[in-house]
């Protein structure tokens, strides 16, 4: 496995990545929805297929969330208002990150990976989300930035409950 | 459309109190919650009534293949080697073993994998393993073949089955809506298709929330105060204004709502984009030319949700979805969404209407989660007044807009007229339910 890539700017480590992904793990958690919104490159986009998904683009299928930045901006606005029915109040929600690995760089664009556990609370029930990150980051010189965050479940279907009124 | 005459329909059961002098409607809400009516509800609706399967695009090629669920029973939809779409029973003639466990592929032949019992995508045997220990039977392999649903039906590409060999035929039963679903083919020269991609979800509540929900415009502007936050934000003038609810009989009903009428190609709005307002133009005027003025108006001007009974809503909006009701227990139904598309679009339009929908409808959209979170806490909340006989405790209300019903006003779709004209339709259907004591306060 890969632990580091050097592209046309500095070397980023899987440790890097593994920070930056636990950092922003958390700022979800804790519901900083701002925070957590300035790890976003401009023109960022948040993409969450369906269960049957085999790969394809925004053109050729259905997804649960296709979200370009402003319908992001406008997630965020929206999660962020008590009139957000479905998250008011918010779900707790406890995120595990494990198996990173540091895939292809192309310039300062870098594709990663990452399998995600994401246990939800809420209504005094208890959902489990469990898939794989498939981001596109932006490095930057002091850091990294998501470009398109990807978020594929593993499941065949959302279990009763487990709707994706929150970020996965 | 108009709907002039109020209808006083006969009711099935006593799980509904309707009065006509205080011009109130209620629902006795063991209707969600009992496991009594479920049952019933499979054995009367489910296995009497037509039910929408599936799109036949979602099978483009011979021997393309989905499966799916319906009623309980499992099924395959299959688009035979000769090109004709077929529906199985998902369950092998020998021993009744699931047969196809994959959820979707192309393939010649389905072979059980228990005694590797082989059948054609037509139905057909193909193999019969060892097939001399039958020789004593000559004609035992020829009345081997897929178990079929009893009836199996096409309209405008939608498949529908029926579990009853006997019954109105699909049309009979689609009545007036299946002009609407013909509306839906109508927009684009190239025809619609299903795309890959189903949105599969579960909800903890009783399927007929999921359809109250739909023929419900009352909740829009509460529920939804988020997403019309946003609409309003990108210059779109979203109102409850001017919009009207439709009986279409038999349990089927419909909104136009002139008021949330952004639609692609046909009514621009600014979040579109400046390319899609010259694509709209060319749009309506292919249509004016192929249709005529007047249907093209009709299937253009208006963005409607249509409910076919008992498990298909079609939500023709901005951009169009399909959406099937799968009940599995009295507080839980699954659900199948598709994204139904014009077969021929360019690339632009294409993701402008993906985007567009999945930020309104489905699970993970600005919009859906918070009916999901109505119907969720709707199954939760009525837990309190389960066994309370006093008074209408236990009953849940649908009266508003019954007074402009007796003026035989059109319903507006800010009332409750499509929730009322579904559960007359639905009693009907049901009927009384054993160990669902009939309350004196009903009719």
């Amino acid at each position: 496995m890969q632990t580091q890539v050097s592209g046309i700017g500095r070397t980023v480590t899987r440790a890097e990545v593994e920070d930056f992904l636990f950092h922003e793990a958390d700022l979800l958690d804790r519901w900083r929805l701002d925070d957590w919104f300035a790890l976003l490159a401009e023109g960022a986009e948040y993409h969450v297929p369906t269960t049957d998904w085999t790969g394809w683009g925004v053109l050729d299928g259905g997804f649960f969330s296709s979200d370009d930045y402003e319908i992001l901006k406008a997630r965020l606005k929206r999660l962020k208002s008590r009139k957000a029915h479905a998250e008011n109040p918010h779900s707790r929600t406890h995120r595990m990150i494990s198996n990173v690995i540091v895939g292809e760089r192309a310039g300062d664009l870098l594709e990663i990976q990452a399998n995600f556990i994401v246990h939800r609370f809420r209504d005094e029930t208890t959902q489990s989300y469990v898939g794989r990150y498939q981001h596109l980051l932006e490095v930057t010189e002091t850091g990294l930035l998501i470009r398109r965050r990807r978020s594929v479940l593993e499941h065949e279907l959302l279990v009763p409950g487990a709707r994706l009124s929150f970020i996965l | 459309m108009t709907q002039t005459a109020m209808t006083r329909s006969e009711l099935g059961n006593g799980l509904i109190a309707e009065d006509w002098d205080r011009l109130t409607f209620r629902v006795n809400r063991e209707a969600y919650r009992s496991e009594a009516i479920f049952a019933a509800e499979r054995e009367r609706i489910w296995m009497t009534s037509w039910l929408y399967l599936g799109h036949e695009t979602e099978v483009p090629n011979p021997n393309d293949f989905k499966v799916r669920v319906l009623g309980g029973k499992p099924l395959i939809l299959v688009r035979d080697q000769n090109g004709q779409v077929r529906v199985f029973l998902n369950s092998c003639p020998h021993r009744g073993t699931v047969l196809c466990r994959e959820s979707e592929g192309n393939n010649k032949n389905f072979q059980c994998f228990y005694h590797a019992w082989t059948y054609r995508t037509d139905g057909e045997m193909s193999s019969l393993p060892d097939d001399e220990a039958y020789q004593d039977s000559p004609d035992f392999r020829d009345t081997v073949k897929l178990r079929t649903v009893p009836r199996m039906d096409i309209h405008e590409g939608f498949v529908f089955v029926s579990f009853a060999e006997e019954g109105p035929t699909l049309l009979e039963h689609l009545g007036a809506a299946a002009d609407v679903i013909t509306m839906t083919t109508e927009a684009n020269p190239h025809g619609m298709q299903v795309l890959p991609g189903v949105q599969r979800y579960g909800v903890k509540g009783n399927w007929k929330l999921a359809v109250e929900n739909a023929m419900d415009g009352y909740h829009f502007a509460p529920t939804h105060n988020t997403f019309v936050g946003y609409l309003r934000e990108t210059g779109f003038h979203v109102t409850d204004d001017d919009q009207y609810a439709y009986d279409l009989g038999q349990g089927h009903s419909m909104l136009i709502l002139t008021g949330h009428n952004g639609r692609l190609g046909m009514i621009w709005e600014p979040r579109f984009g400046e390319d899609e307002k010259e694509r709209t133009r060319i749009q309506r005027a292919e249509m004016a030319e192929r249709l005529g003025e007047e249907r093209a108006n009709e299937v253009g001007d208006a963005s409607r949700i249509l409910f076919v009974f008992p498990n298909l809503l079609l939500f023709d909006l901005e951009a169009l979805t399909i959406r099937q009701l799968e009940p599995m227990a009295a507080g839980q139904t699954d659900v199948r969404a598709w994204q139904y598309v014009p077969t021929v679009e360019t690339d632009d339009a294409r993701e402008i209407r993906l985007r567009t929908m999945a930020s309104f409808v489905g699970p993970g959209g600005l919009a859906t989660p918070d009916d999901i979170e109505a119907y969720e806490a709707v199954q939760r909340g009525i837990v309190a007044t389960a066994g309370d006989t006093r008074g209408f405790n236990d009953w849940s209300d649908m009266s508003r807009g019954m007074g402009s019903e007796v003026r035989g006003e059109q319903g507006r779709s800010i009332d409750e007229g499509a929730m009322r004209s579904f559960w007359r339709a639905w009693s009907r259907a049901v009927g009384p339910v054993d160990g669902v004591p009939e309350s004196e306060l009903a009719r």
